[in-house]
């Protein structure tokens, strides 16, 4: 049977209605908020004249002008290591408190321009997500302090460093707590310097917070094992796994990690046939159930009773103790019956922070013997070590006078804790109040002093996120601004001289050099540890802590209320990078939405309710945003994002969305996000969101193609029958037939692998200065991103299966772009590329009107040092992030993907200066170099062995549209689904 | 455009080391025999800097009788790489060190046999021994005579003046066009029609051609030659004193920029050569004042490109093994350097249609299998950059 798919709601109304037209469906571009004069177009006779006259003008100015002088600026002194030129990479470390990823560092004149993710690691293997491939630009960043700040007015160190001793001090005669309030440190030298402050100062109370802590886990553990840890999971030894509003792919834990291990179970290369399922259990559309073979959706208050039925089936069947529970409607005998066949290869989680559901899951997880198989509890995550009683415990302090100072590093509880108006009103009084924070945040303009932090690229640090795993942070630029790492201003405040790397140098050397036997000097060894960015150390095989049961109990579902489930997007996360126009603009994978955070309802509800998209709502009589319909949105159930409206951000940020932290459900004592009861109102106000969802749509033709797995085994082909139709008709072509000498590029992505993520999206965006363009452009179609990430829908509205496409452009070897240029800009390169003359393009956008896949993107505006676009571009400083080998488009120009032939060139000639050949697999494009599940590859298709030849040569492998006959060099491979045909 | 101007340095933290030195990097060819070649004349030029053979100390100590002073194996680990030497802490890389001010010897990438060659250069005190002869330097060994420096000159003057005549002539034809218009259609002076006919056919052709001379002139700079803020003469130092471009330029085979030297490079050999024979102490002195109120000095750049072109020097000279001169005409007879060619891209093509590439001697180029058979077939005599795609838009502009 045929499928459609479709991509909004207003598409699969007319599917439904069996009238799809394509003449209904959303314009490429529209005119609203174009001006008025532009949109009348008319020009007078007079307009004529003034442009005559301008264009003299100018052109009289032009020929009178002199060439600028240029001038070339040598170094005084050039480090050895440092060549105009040449990029340097560095090996460190990105951890903001939340996420943790191993990256390298690329240099251009001794500035950071992108991040690649470090292959040597074993946790994030060569991955990166779209925040730490973003997180580059918080470097230059106007919003950051640009030295210490006493009482709202920039200071000097000498100053705040004598007076915040002397608070310190006195503290200390007076017996008064101090809280060092930080974010989780996984720094162990880090650990061992608060140690020692805490010796030098006794007072001194040091506390973990955690925006979104995962202390359930913890105390399950600790029940269950006597273990207070996060497990290290195994998704890669998993057959079955089971999620429970659990977005291990977008958010949870780490979204690096678990989607290379996810991705690996899941390949369908070089003959192999066995392929992982995921059943997604939750309440939200994540971008986690958005890839799951079979989507379940439940409220917040069923999950427990949904868990413990599924206990109860497996521990019917294994004859353990069954306990009472509500009826809930959701069937699991299938999900039981499929992780009962794969005993010990199989894995539950789920991501609610509550300790009744925690110990489900891990009674469920011992019944099915998985520990020691797919989870690992001898290896702990250091990451989310954040308890919620301990920030109660220091507010109810500060209010009882029983605290008198605060020192607050990597975190901002003014902005995201649940009871922030208590601290706000507690920290008024206190006698010292220090903020360590890199920019004035909500926080940071509560307190007396901000002594400000270096960025993650200017600072040296260690990190081990999962024990025995170390990883290194070191300076990729010296400190841009008179900032201070925070662990130096403790070494200050302890009256010692010495600074941090050579504390951590001396530590490394102290404790863990002894340890190693590799080595037998310890410069060799502390250089091996910084080139190489990170260090394990074996430990040995211990076997699993033994399981320890106890009664499982489940509150009954209520039933009829409104139930929100607060979610943490995959942009904008907790907040912290609210400032970084990159990840603002970043479409989310599931809604397309940009530059907003929007109560998610299901269509079902909207219908019932009678809401529109857009339509504002009033959510506890308070809060007011607009709706977005979500198909497969649970009924009963509204989803919002947190990590909007900040007000202290900086300018990009500044009052984007609603700050939604004080919903967060704390009737448990932990912080959960889903639960709480909320009412919802109409009212009669709409806000228009800015989605891409409806632009590029290519018209109801096939453009994803899928089968399942059993259809797979048996004929490589299935699903993509029209690939081989296509092969199999004469086609005739009025295009001299394409001629390559030695390499013809091709890009192959696996649409099985790619799980949305946009790490390409923001990869792309670094790589080719792609510009931001606000979200009133992004509302009108003209949003620059090179890569997009389609999705679409398909089957049921209520609980759809979902696509995530990416479309570059495609190469295409009869290029329809090409041959409509009026000024030859746009030409083929004899190596398969269609390329663009920037310089020559006028502008006409013939080639825009001529390319079916709509990858091409015009600059409406000078995004450059132009005040209405106030984001990096705009600035001295964040313009150094630009890669100085890609040009910067200018207004009138239409640009596109060129598969990164910046790279391309950079490898073949150093190929060529090494008198070698070109390798395959050496080249790698931006999109693929990070991708967390190694979905796209990139190579010479001339070379039958090169490794896109290899992926594309499956049954599987088809080209977008290609009935046009456009010959694209870009494939796509079918989505295989593990479920029943 | 691109922004590509060189970011004032901030130096990474990351690996220190004490001195900072600089690499130095030499076309090394291979050795056509073992023994003294000429090669080893050629790479002496180098030493020359800082050393002379017999002469006296310079910059480094005088080198006569070097060779029997140290051992053979030691001497070569020094000229490779000193710095390791005076490190690792040898005694006599120490003191030699310390003797000559602490400066640095650069180090340098020269095979065991090349070294070899060099000191037996030295023993036979700077002569070549019979039978050897000097295949081809690098540069044109030239003592500059008043004579080449009018030539050179001249050549400048003949193409300001070309374009000045141009200009000139297009005023006056300018002129005549508005006389024989005025006459043809008002006065009637001359009474024969078909002068006003050629003059006007005659100044719409000259008028023509000025204006595409301009038009396409624009945004070029040839003979670009400005006035930089030391009075630097490339004639001097790669001229007289016959200094290696890549001495000074030391990028140009690793990175797309040829690289304006560090003043410390400057200072290799200036902190002892104080004094000028044209200039005096004058501009030698304000090296070290950059030096020491630690501001670079801002050289005017004379061959600029437009931001929307990527030019390589590495795929240039190493790859192309292409002569700087073909490009920057013959600087070691400039005192100011000029721009000598237009830079214009018809000009960039022209040489991609017409020059070969390192076809066969590089591996690279295995992969154009069907040019190499065609080669071998003799149906082409040559492969050229443009037959690889040295017209492709993209190889240039992206």
């Amino acid at each position: 049977m045929e499928k459609k798919y479709w991509q909004s709601l207003e598409i699969y109304d007319e599917i439904v209605k069996n009238s799809v037209s394509n003449k209904e469906s959303m314009p490429e571009f529209s005119i609203d908020g174009l001006d008025e004069t532009e949109i009348k177009g008319k020009s007078s006779r007079r307009d004529f004249l003034k442009m005559m006259g301008f264009s003299v003008g100018a052109v009289a100015l032009v020929s009178s002008c002199q060439m600028p002088v240029r001038k070339a600026i040598p170094l005084l002194n050039r480090p050895q290591e440092l060549i105009p030129g040449v990029p340097n990479y560095y090996a460190t470390t990105f951890f903001d408190g939340d996420e943790y990823c191993s990256i390298l560092v690329k240099t251009r004149e001794s500035r950071p321009i992108k991040i690649e993710g470090n292959d040597l690691s074993q946790i994030s293997q060569r991955g990166t997500s779209a925040k730490v491939q973003a997180s580059v630009l918080n470097l230059y960043d106007d919003v950051r302090l640009k030295g210490p700040v006493k009482g709202g007015n920039q200071n000097n160190w000498k100053t705040i460093d004598a007076e915040i001793k002397g608070k310190l001090e006195i503290l200390k005669n007076d017996d008064k707590e101090v809280v060092l309030m930080t974010s989780t440190i996984i720094s162990p030298t880090t650990r061992k310097l608060i140690d020692e402050f805490v010796i030098a100062y006794p007072n001194v109370k040091w506390i973990q917070y955690d925006s979104l802590p995962m202390s359930a886990m913890r105390k399950a553990n600790k029940i269950n094992f006597e273990k207070d840890t996060i497990p290290y999971y195994h998704f890669e030894n998993a057959d079955v796994m089971v999620g429970f509003n659990a977005d291990f792919l977008g958010t949870w834990l780490m979204p690096v990690t678990f989607s290379k291990q996810f991705s690996k179970g899941r390949k369908l290369k070089d003959g192999q046939t066995k392929m992982s399922r995921l059943y997604q259990f939750e309440t939200n559309m994540s971008l986690t159930g958005s890839n799951a073979d079979y989507r379940y959706q439940i409220k917040p208050s069923e999950e427990a009773s949904v868990l413990l039925k599924l206990y109860n089936i497996l521990a019917e069947k294994t004859g353990n103790v069954v306990y009472n529970t509500t009826e809930v409607k959701t069937d699991v005998s299938k999900v039981a019956k499929d992780l009962l066949n794969s005993k010990g290869k199989s894995l539950v989680v789920s991501g609610t922070n509550d300790t009744k559901i925690q110990l489900m899951v891990n009674a469920i997880n011992s019944l099915l013997d998985n520990y020691g198989k797919t989870i690992d509890l001898n290896t702990a995550v250091n990451l989310k070590q954040g308890v919620e009683s301990d920030i109660m415990l220091a507010i109810s302090g500060m209010q009882s006078g029983k605290v008198g100072g605060v020192l607050f590093y990597n975190v901002n509880p003014v902005y995201d804790c649940v009871h922030k108006d208590k601290l706000t009103k507690a920290l008024k009084n206190l006698p010292l109040k220090v903020s360590f924070a890199t920019t004035m945040d909500e926080t940071a303009l509560l307190c007396d002093y901000v002594c400000p932090d270096n960025n993650y690229l200017e600072s040296w640090n260690d990190a081990e996120p999962i024990n025995g795993f170390y990883s290194f942070t070191q300076p990729t630029i010296r400190p841009i601004f008179d900032t201070r790492q925070f662990q130096e201003s403790l070494l200050r405040w302890m009256d010692s001289d010495q600074s941090f790397s050579d504390y951590l140098e001396k530590n490394w050397e102290a404790i863990f050099f002894p340890k190693q036997k590799t080595f037998n000097s310890f410069d060799k060894f502390w250089f091996k540890c910084k080139k190489d960015g990170v260090y394990n150390i074996a430990s040995e095989e211990q076997s699993q802590p033994v399981f320890k049961g106890g009664k499982l109990k489940a509150e009954k579902p209520k039933i009829g209320a409104l139930e929100l489930a607060l979610y943490e997007n995959i942009s904008i996360g907790t907040g912290r990078y609210s400032n970084n126009p990159w990840l603002q603009e970043m479409p989310d994978p599931v809604t397309t939405a940009t530059w907003d955070n929007y109560v998610t309802v299901s269509p079902a509800f909207a219908k019932a309710q009678g809401l529109q998209q857009e339509d504002v709502v009033k959510i506890n009589d308070s809060l007011e945003l607009p709706v977005l319909i979500q198909p497969g949105q649970t009924e009963e159930t509204i989803g919002i994002a947190l990590g909007y409206g900040r007000s202290n951000a900086g300018k990009v940020g500044d009052g984007v969305g609603k700050n939604v932290y004080g919903l967060i459900n704390i009737s448990t004592g932990l912080k959960n996000l889903l639960g709480t009861p909320v009412t919802l109102e109409k009212t009669s106000k709409t806000y228009s969101l800015a989605l891409t969802q409806t632009h590029h749509v290519m018209e109801g033709r096939p453009i994803v193609r899928e089968t399942v797995l059993s259809s797979f085994i048996k004929d490589p082909t299935s699903g993509n029958e029209e690939h081989v139709k296509f092969l199999k008709d004469e086609n005739f072509s009025l295009y001299p037939d394409p001629k390559f000498n030695a390499f013809q590029w091709g890009l192959s992505v696996d649409l099985n692998s790619c799980t949305g993520c946009s790490n390409c999206v923001i990869s792309c965006q670094a790589e080719n200065n792609v510009a931001v363009v606000g979200k009133d452009q992004v509302k009108l179609g003209r949003i620059m991103q090179w890569i997009r990430i389609d999705r679409y829908y398909s089957e049921m509205s209520d609980n759809p299966e979902v696509f995530h496409m990416p479309v570059m452009c495609l190469q295409c070897d009869n290029a329809p772009c090409e041959n409509v240029c009026p000024v030859a800009a746009l030409s083929h390169s004899d190596e398969g590329l269609s390329q663009v003359t920037y310089n020559r393009c006028i502008g006409t956008r013939y080639c825009m009107n001529n390319c079916p896949y709509k990858v091409r993107r015009f600059n409406w505006y000078e995004f450059v040092n132009n005040n209405k676009f106030d984001y990096n571009l705009n600035s001295d400083l964040g313009k150094l992030v630009l890669n100085p080998d890609v040009t910067v488009r200018q207004r009138g120009v239409v640009e596109k993907c060129n598969s990164c032939e910046q790279r391309i060139q950079e490898k073949k000639l150093l190929a060529k200066s090494e008198n070698r050949e070109l390798r395959d697999g050496e080249i790698l494009t931006a999109c693929q170099q990070n991708c967390p599940t190694d979905a796209i590859q990139f190579g010479n298709l001339l070379d039958k062995g090169s490794n896109v030849s290899r992926t594309n040569d499956t049954g599987r492998m088809y080209h977008l549209l290609e009935s046009l006959h456009t010959l694209p060099s870009q494939s796509y491979l079918t989505k295989v689904r593990n479920k029943k045909a | 455009m691109i922004i590509n101007k060189f970011v004032v340095a901030r130096i990474p933290k990351v690996h220190c080391f004490l001195f900072p030195f600089f690499l130095f990097f030499l076309i090394s060819y291979s050795l056509s025999s073992f023994g003294q070649t000429a090669e080893a004349e050629k790479n002496f030029t180098q030493c020359k800097a800082c050393h002379t053979i017999g002469g006296g100390r310079l910059v480094g100590p005088d080198l006569k009788g070097v060779t029997s002073k140290y051992p053979q194996s030691w001497l070569i680990k020094f000229i490779q790489n000193s710095q390791n030497l005076i490190k690792s802490g040898d005694k006599n890389a120490v003191k030699v060190f310390n003797e000559y001010n602490k400066i640095p010897m650069p180090s340098h990438n020269l095979t065991d046999a090349q070294v070899k060659d060099i000191l037996l250069y030295i023993k036979n005190g700077g002569k070549l021994p019979a039978g050897v002869s000097v295949k081809k330097a690098p540069i044109k060994t030239a003592v500059a005579t008043t004579q080449q420096v009018n030539q050179e000159d001249r050549y400048f003057e003949q193409q300001r003046k070309g374009s000045r005549n141009l200009t000139i002539s297009a005023i006056v034809f300018g002129i005549l066009l508005l006389l024989s218009i005025f006459d043809l259609l008002f006065s009637h002076y001359l009474k024969s029609k078909w002068i006003h006919y050629v003059i006007i056919l005659s100044a719409l052709w000259i008028l023509g051609e000025w204006s595409w001379d301009f038009t396409t002139g624009l945004g070029r700079q040839q003979n670009y030659q400005p006035d930089q803020p030391i009075w630097f003469s490339h004639k001097v130092h790669a001229g007289q004193n016959q200094i290696n471009c890549q001495y000074c330029h030391f990028t140009v085979e690793t990175s797309m920029h040829a690289g304006i030297p560090p003043a410390s490079v400057c200072m290799n050999c200036h902190s002892q050569v104080k004094e000028g024979k044209r200039t005096g102490k004058k501009e030698i002195a304000k090296i070290y004042a950059a030096i020491k109120e630690k501001k670079p000095i801002q050289w005017v750049k004379v061959d600029n490109l437009p931001d929307f072109v990527y030019f390589n020097h590495s795929q240039h000279v190493k790859v192309g093994k292409i002569n700087c001169t073909e490009c920057h005409g013959d600087v070691a007879k400039m005192d100011q350097v000029a721009e000598v060619h237009e830079l214009s891209m018809g000009w960039c093509l022209d040489c991609h249609r017409k020059h070969k590439v390192q076809f066969r001697s590089n591996k690279f180029y295995a992969e154009y299998k069907k040019l190499h058979e065609e080669l071998r077939a003799g149906k082409i005599d040559k492969v050229t950059v443009k037959m690889i795609g040295g017209e492709d838009c993209a190889k240039c502009h992206y």
